[in-house]
């Protein structure tokens, strides 16, 4: 039995589609899916009921929202796929900085009219339940593999609960935080991605979000970020790049800096 | 009978980002909208105030067929801005990381979105059980870009290892010998595709005058420069660009929408072969003296042939450029001499100019504007697609699936980035 799935995408680059396009192995799984539904690539097609539906993107007007409706009551399984679809992407800085739709809408537009309603960038679930989560900015293809083959075998995902830093120890890289004091968000990011970023010596950006559940030790990396001479701005800023949020991120910068003076 | 015809597509298919077509055609004329439905994302807001490292890391996420340019370009801006001195072998490297991007892109359109309208398919998908050979070659031009995107920026999409100052670690001799091969055989597959493309006479209807924007190449047909020439013989440096390009805003549409000299214009592989054709040499040099019938300013579906000959042109460059830089050699990043100052750089991304203007103190992004090439073309398209209407309506075509789907190729051809159009801050 062929599996039916849909491929959707709300606010966003179009990077989780393109990576989902291109997977270089889906000739090995794709004779087990029905693609009924991929809009970037495809003229044919309405949102109908699917097995599992894969979604990019953030909800940043109305018409995401109820788009996004729609393809929850038409599937299974709603699986997020990359940082806006679970964490509102870049895009949702704005959420963070505290700045308002109308204040930047006013920055861009300026006083122009426009008939269309938008809103700060959320995560998909801020409007539906969601399953399963893919992260990356974009995907990685092996793990886009892992998904698919589960999904195919009846069974499920497992999301990974383990930072970046697990994986580049194991790629055998010098780390670049601690002997460079490079701004590397590699400890609280988490894993999947085999450290591709420290293996190019460049310093991870966050790419993939926090690790989830809560677990990603912001404050250590914080302390370190002081040590190697960050400021405080800095260290916040980066962290929210990709929305590596702590509820208590605040305090927890106030505590550390506070040491300082 | 009917006297007037209003067309609808609500969103249209196998373009990046969502767009919708609204028309209205009757006797008396035509109104013709492109309405942009996705969503604004506030790309300069979002990068201001942060560290210039972070600010670059962010813009290339506005698009991902074109996320090397979005980092390219940027970079270029804040190094002028900084007074940072790149390598010349930096300069080389970014160039071929910037070919291996318009490589990937031009083939992704031109087999995934555009050939399937040609064989009168949905999809590639289709066009894959018919005739696989087709959409192999597809896969294996975009092969070659994402495999230099990945050796030289980590990978292809979203690359993270093109610096400010210069790269990350670089790939070694092997790798750039495996690339080059690729792109020497990568040319003959290319070619493949201007032959398919000039097996089929443009539609007409589309043949509005008009101007075409791109670079002015200082000596061989590419991507870098510092002025932007017009097919009417104008030219302007890219840092006074604000007295040149205005944009407007309509209610429909959350791009922003450029004019030039008060009118639409058109940006792209088609303008860059336009403007800058004599300087193509090679195999594409023949195979444009071939058939330079197709070369028809007026008609935007000679963008479509415009991207094939750019292929075959720059997988010879790429192949040059692997040639005059041999192994790579491994250096550090060339540092910052101040810490605030301003830049704009501009450079031909896959769909046209593609500016950057970006002003840093203390380190800190405090303005930012980015025009991208489709903000740029949509009024213009907006034109093909009203005089594609009124062609089709004059003839007595009253079929709304037949209209809708001739709209959305005119569309198509403009290889459109929806996403990229919706970032334009400048008022």
């Amino acid at each position: 039995m062929t599996m039916k799935i849909g491929i959707h995408g709300l606010t966003s680059c179009y990077g989780c589609q393109l990576s989902l396009a291109v997977v270089r192995r889906i000739l090995d799984v794709v004779g087990r899916f029905d693609i009924e539904y991929f809009y970037m690539l495809s003229s044919k097609g309405e949102i109908s009921p699917v097995d599992v539906a894969f979604v990019e993107g953030s909800v940043s007007t109305e018409m995401d929202e109820r788009e996004l409706r729609q393809i929850r009551n038409n599937a299974d399984i709603v699986i997020a796929v990359g940082s806006c679809a679970i964490h509102g992407g870049v895009q949702a800085i704005l959420a963070d900085e505290g700045i308002s739709y109308q204040e930047a809408f006013r920055d861009v537009y300026g006083d122009s009219e426009m008939d269309y309603e938008g809103c700060v960038a959320r995560p998909i679930d801020s409007v539906i339940e969601v399953d399963y989560r893919l992260p990356g900015c974009p995907p990685e293809e092996p793990e886009i593999m892992y998904y698919l083959a589960t999904l195919a075998m009846g069974t499920w995902p497992e999301e990974k609960d383990y930072p970046v830093c697990a994986e580049c120890r194991r790629a055998g890289n010098p780390c670049i935080l601690i002997e460079r004091g490079e701004p590397c968000l590699g400890p609280v990011t988490v894993a999947g991605c085999n450290a591709r970023c420290i293996s190019y010596d460049v310093p991870c950006i966050g790419c993939r979000g926090a690790v989830p559940h809560n677990t990603a030790w912001f404050d250590s990396l914080a302390k370190t970020f002081r040590e190697k001479g960050m400021d405080r701005d800095s260290v916040q800023k980066r962290m929210a790049i990709f929305s590596a949020r702590h509820p208590h991120m605040q305090e927890m910068l106030d505590d550390i800096y506070e040491e300082e003076q | 009978m009917k006297i007037s015809q209003e067309i609808t597509v609500d969103h249209i298919a196998r373009i990046e980002g969502k767009a919708g077509i609204e028309v209205d055609v009757s006797d008396e004329g035509v109104n013709a909208k492109l309405r942009v439905t996705e969503g604004p994302r506030f790309f300069e807001t979002i990068t201001k105030n942060k560290h210039w490292r972070d600010a670059v890391a962010i813009f290339p996420r506005i698009c991902s067929f074109c996320s090397t340019p979005h980092k390219l370009t940027p970079i270029e801006a804040v190094e002028q801005a900084l007074d940072v001195q790149p390598s010349e072998q930096t300069r080389l490297l970014r160039e071929l990381l910037y070919l291996g991007n318009v490589i990937e892109s031009h083939a992704l359109h031109l087999y995934l979105l555009v050939i399937p309208d040609y064989l009168g398919y949905p999809d590639a998908f289709a066009v894959a059980e018919q005739q696989s050979s087709l959409v192999k070659d597809g896969i294996f031009l975009k092969d070659i870009g994402a495999e230099i995107q990945s050796s030289l920026g980590s990978r292809s999409i979203h690359p993270e290892a093109a610096l400010v100052g210069g790269f990350g670690k670089l790939p070694g001799w092997n790798k750039m010998q495996a690339i080059r091969d690729m792109a020497e055989q990568g040319i003959a597959t290319a070619e493949r595709a201007v032959d398919f493309f000039t097996e089929y006479e443009y539609p007409s209807y589309v043949d509005s005058p008009r101007r075409h924007l791109s670079i002015t190449c200082p000596d061989h047909y590419g991507v870098y420069g510092t002025e932007v020439m017009s097919s009417d013989d104008d030219s302007f440096h890219v840092e006074d660009y604000i007295y040149h390009l205005q944009e407007h805003v309509a209610p429909y549409s959350f791009a922003k929408r450029g004019s030039y000299k008060d009118e639409p214009f058109m940006v792209g592989a088609l303008s860059r072969l336009v403007n800058n054709g004599d300087l193509l040499t090679g195999r594409a040099r023949e195979l444009m003296d071939q058939h330079s019938a197709f070369l028809t300013p007026d008609n935007p579906f000679a963008n479509n042939f415009a991207q094939a000959v750019e292929m075959v042109s720059f997988l010879e460059r790429i192949r040059d450029l692997i040639d005059e830089i041999g192994e790579p050699e491994q250096e550090q990043p060339a540092e910052p001499s101040r810490s605030s100052g301003e830049g704009v750089a501009v450079t031909e991304a896959p769909r046209g100019l593609l500016i950057y203007s970006i002003g840093i103190e203390d380190d800190r992004v405090v303005e930012a504007d980015v025009i991208t090439p489709t903000a740029m073309f949509l009024p213009m398209m907006e034109v093909d697609i009203g005089d594609m209407a009124t062609g089709l309506w004059q003839n007595g075509c009253r079929d709304e699936q037949t209209i809708a789907s001739k709209l959305e190729m005119v569309s198509r051809a403009y290889d459109p980035c929806i996403s990229c159009s919706v970032h334009v801050t400048r008022l």
